[in-house]
C-alpha cells in the first residue's frame, strides 16, 4: 500500500540523516574537547623500559625535536601546533604541557575545578586529575611524584572522551628535565589547530607529505578505530535520502497508477454521472494526498524513533550521540514535505490517465 | 403533465462496433425515436439487441457513428466533451445495468457523488441524498456499503442516485433486472410515481414485459431496430 511506502521511505531518511549527524558529532567530540583537530606524532618502535614510554593515544609515540613545530605552523592553514609531552609509568600518564596555550591543550584553564591553572614560570608544582586525586587523598598543597616531586596547585575534571587525559600535569621544561630520558627540547606530540575544520583533511595530508614518517590522527581516524561504525557522512546520508525521494516518488506513482487501474470501474461510472476531469483529478489528488500525510506523519515519528535508537547506538564510548544531536524540526519538515510532494506528483500523474478514460468502455468492464 | 414538445430526438441513429475478427456490429441501426416531455417510454427486447447501446447513447456517455441526437433542444453533435459532461450532470439522470454504485461509497456517498460537481454545499447535498433515501425507504441503510445491501435496496440507491440531480430525462437500463418480479414491479411503480410528480421523462430499457402496465407506451428492440409492435413471427416473453 502507498501509505506504507511513503512511511519507509520517510523513516528511513531521517533516520539515517540522524545517525550520519550523531557520527559526525561523534568524531569530532574527542578532539574537540582539546581544541584540536589533527594529533601529530611519530609512531616510534620504541619497548618500554622499566623507567617508563612515550606515548600519546595509547600507542607509543617517538620524542621529536620541538622546534620542528614552528615548522608545521608554517604549513598554510595550520593555526597553531602545541607541544605535548606525554609519559608513561605503569598505569600512570604524566603530561608536560605549555600553560600559556589556553584554547589548545591537553588540559585547559576551564578544566580546573579547585585551586588554580599552571603559570609559565611554575617549575614544581602539578594538576592533579580529580579522581586521582581522590583515590590518593591528594588536595591542594599535597605532594605527588613521577620521576620528581611536585606540590598539587590544581585540581582537574578532565573530560573520559579527552584522548590525552592524564593524571598528572607539569610544566613542559620540567617535565623534559626530570624525565631519565632527559629530553631536553624534544616534544612528542602535537596538537594542532587548523584554520576550520574543513582543512582538516588537506592539512593532514600536507603534513604527511612534508613529514613522511609522522603519524596525523584526525576526528575521522579517531572514529574508525574507536567506535566501529561504519561511516555514513551527513552528505551521504541525504544523497541515499535524495535516491529514495526519487524512489518513494515512483513508488507512489507506480502505485497510484495501479490504483486507478483497479479503480477503472469506480472513475467510469463517476464520469457517467456528471463528473468533469477536474473532479475526478481533484478527488484522486487528495486522496493521494491524504495518504502522504498520514504516511509522512507515521514516517516522520518512526524516523524519530528509529534515529534515536541509531544515536544511542552510535559512539557508544561516550554514551552515545543522543545527548549531543539537537531535535533538528528542518529535517522533518523535509521528511513531510517529501512525502506531500510525491503524493501530489503520484496523484496529477495517475488522475491524468484517469481522465482519459471513456465512461462507457469503464463501465462495462465488470 | 405531458406537454407536446419532444424531450428526446433521436433520428437516423446507429452505433457500430468493430469486432476483433474484423465484421461490424450494428448494434444501433439507423434508430429514428421522439419522446414528449413528461412520457414514460418503455423499451423491450432481447439480450444483444442493442438497448444498453442506445441509452447510452441518448445520456451522452457514447458517441453515435452517424445520426442525430437532440435531448432538450441539445444537440449532441455541437457539443464538446465538457458541455456533454454537462449534460450528464444536469440534464441526465442514469440507473446503469449493474447498479454500479462505488463499492467504497456508504449508500449516502453513491446518492450524493452525483451532487458533488454541482455547487450545491457540502450539507445540502447530505441533506437531498437523505431525502432521497428517505424516498427510496432506505433512510435506515444509509451508512452501510453496496455490500452490505441487498440486490433491491442497491437498486433503489442507484435510482435515488439518479434523481439527485433533478434530471430533465431519466434513463433507466434493465431497472428491474436482478429483482423479483414483486420488488422488480415495486421500484418501477416508484421511478413512475416519483418522475410524474417531478415531471421527468423517462426512458426504460428492460426485457421484463410487466413494466408493459405502468407505462405510457412500449417499443420493442430487435438487432439495434425499433418497431411499435412485436415483430411478426416472434412470441411475447
Ligand atoms: N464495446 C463493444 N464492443 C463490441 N461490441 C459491443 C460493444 N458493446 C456492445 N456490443 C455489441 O453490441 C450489441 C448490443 O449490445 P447492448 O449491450 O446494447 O445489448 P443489450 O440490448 O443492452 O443487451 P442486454 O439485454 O444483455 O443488456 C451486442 O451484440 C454486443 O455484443
Ligand atoms: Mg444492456
Amino acid at each position: 500500500m502507498n501509505i506504507v511506502g511513503f512511511v519507509i521511505a520517510i523513516s528511513t531518511l531521517i533516520t539515517l540523516v540522524m545517525a550520519a549527524r550523531g557520527w559526525e558529532t561523534c568524531t569530532s567530540v574527542p578532539l574537540n574537547d582539546i581544541g584540536t583537530d589533527i594529533i601529530f606524532i611519530y609512531n616510534a618502535p620504541v619497548k618500554p623500559l622499566n623507567t617508563g614510554c612515550y606515548i600519546a593515544n595509547h600507542l607509543f609515540a617517538y620524542p621529536f625535536n620541538q622546534t620542528l613545530l614552528a615548522e608545521i605552523e608554517q604549513v598554510p592553514n595550520v593555526e597553531c601546533a602545541v607541544p605535548i609531552l606525554m609519559h608513561r609509568l605503569r598505569a600512570m600518564v604524566f603530561t608536560g604541557i605549555d600553560p600559556t596555550q589556553t584554547i589548545t591543550n591537553a588540559v585547559k584553564p576551564s578544566d580546573v575545578i579547585e585551586g588554580r591553572y599552571l603559570k609559565a614560570d611554575d617549575e614544581y608544582v602539578a594538576l592533579v586529575d580529580k579522581e586521582y586525586a581522590s583515590l590518593n587523598n591528594l588536595t591542594l598543597g599535597s605532594t605527588v611524584s613521577y620521576a620528581a616531586n611536585y606540590t598539587v596547585v590544581g585540581i582537574v575534571e578532565v573530560s573520559a572522551t579527552n584522548l590525552i587525559k592524564s593524571h598528572i600535569y607539569v610544566n613542559l621544561p620540567i617535565v623534559q628535565q626530570v624525565l631519565p630520558e632527559k629530553p631536553i627540547g624534544f616534544v612528542n606530540m602535537g596538537l594542532i589547530r587548523t584554520t576550520s575544520p574543513s582543512n582538516v583533511k588537506q592539512v593532514s595530508e600536507a603534513l604527511k607529505e612534508q613529514w613522511p614518517d609522522s603519524s596525523t590522527l584526525t576526528g575521522l581516524d579517531l572514529a574508525e578505530t574507536a567506535f566501529g561504525v561504519i561511516r555514513i557522512g551527513e552528505e551521504t546520508a541525504w544523497g541515499i535520502s535524495l535516491a529514495l525521494a526519487v524512489i518513494t516518488v515512483l513508488f507512489a506513482v507506480k502505485s497510484q497508477l495501479g490504483n486507478v487501474g483497479e479503480r477503472t470501474k469506480e472513475i467510469g461510472i463517476l464520469k457517467a454521472i456528471g463528473w468533469s476531469n477536474k473532479n475526478v483529478v481533484n478527488q484522486i489528488v487528495v486522496e493521494s494526498l491524504i495518504q502522504g500525510v498520514i504516511g509522512g506523519v507515521i514516517g516522520c515519528c518512526l524516523g524519530l524513533v528509529f534515529g534515536s535508537i541509531a544515536l544511542s547506538t552510535i559512539g557508544g564510548e561516550i554514551g552515545g550521540a543522543l545527548s549531543l544531536v539537537p531535535f533538528d524540526p528542518v529535517l522533518i519538515a523535509v521528511g513531510f514535505v517529501i512525502a506531500l510532494v510525491s503524493a501530489v506528483v503520484a496523484g496529477l500523474f495517475s488522475s491524468l490517465r484517469a481522465a482519459r478514460l471513456v465512461p462507457v468502455e469503464a463501465i462495462r468492464t465488470t | 403533465m405531458m406537454s407536446n414538445a419532444n424531450m428526446i430526438e433521436v433520428s437516423n441513429l446507429t452505433r457500430t462496433y468493430k469486432t476483433k475478427s474484423g465484421g461490424v456490429i450494428k448494434a444501433v441501426d439507423k434508430v429514428n425515436l421522439q419522446v414528449s416531455e413528461g412520457e414514460f417510454l418503455t423499451i423491450l427486447g432481447p439480450s444483444g439487441s442493442g438497448k444498453t447501446t442506445l441509452l447510452n447513447l441518448i445520456g451522452g456517455l457514447d458517441k453515435p457513428s452517424s445520426g442525430r441526437i437532440v435531448l432538450d433542444g441539445l444537440e449532441f453533435s455541437k457539443l464538446c466533451d465538457g458541455d456533454l459532461v454537462n449534460v450528464r450532470r444536469e440534464k441526465v439522470g442514469f440507473v446503469f445495468q449493474a447498479f454500479n454504485l462505488i463499492p467504497t461509497f456508504t449508500a449516502l456517498e453513491n446518492v450524493e457523488a452525483a451532487l458533488v460537481p454541482t455547487n450545491m454545499p457540502k450539507d445540502e447535498r447530505l441533506q437531498r441524498s437523505s431525502k432521497l433515501l428517505e424516498m427510496m425507504g432506505l433512510s435506515e441503510r444509509a451508512n452501510h456499503l453496496p455490500s452490505e445491501l441487498s440486490a433491491g435496496e442497491q437498486q433503489r440507491v442507484a435510482i435515488a442516485r439518479a434523481f439527485a440531480n433533478k434530471p430533465r430525462v431519466l434513463l433507466l437500463d434493465e431497472p428491474t433486472g436482478n429483482l423479483d418480479t414483486k420488488t422488480g414491479k415495486e421500484i418501477l411503480q416508484l421511478c413512475h410515481q416519483v418522475s410524474k410528480t417531478q415531471g421527468q421523462t423517462v426512458v426504460a430499457v428492460t426485457h421484463a414485459t410487466y413494466v408493459k402496465d405502468i407505462t405510457n407506451r412500449v417499443l420493442y428492440m430487435r438487432d439495434g431496430k425499433l418497431y411499435t409492435e412485436i415483430p411478426q413471427g416472434e412470441a411475447v416473453q
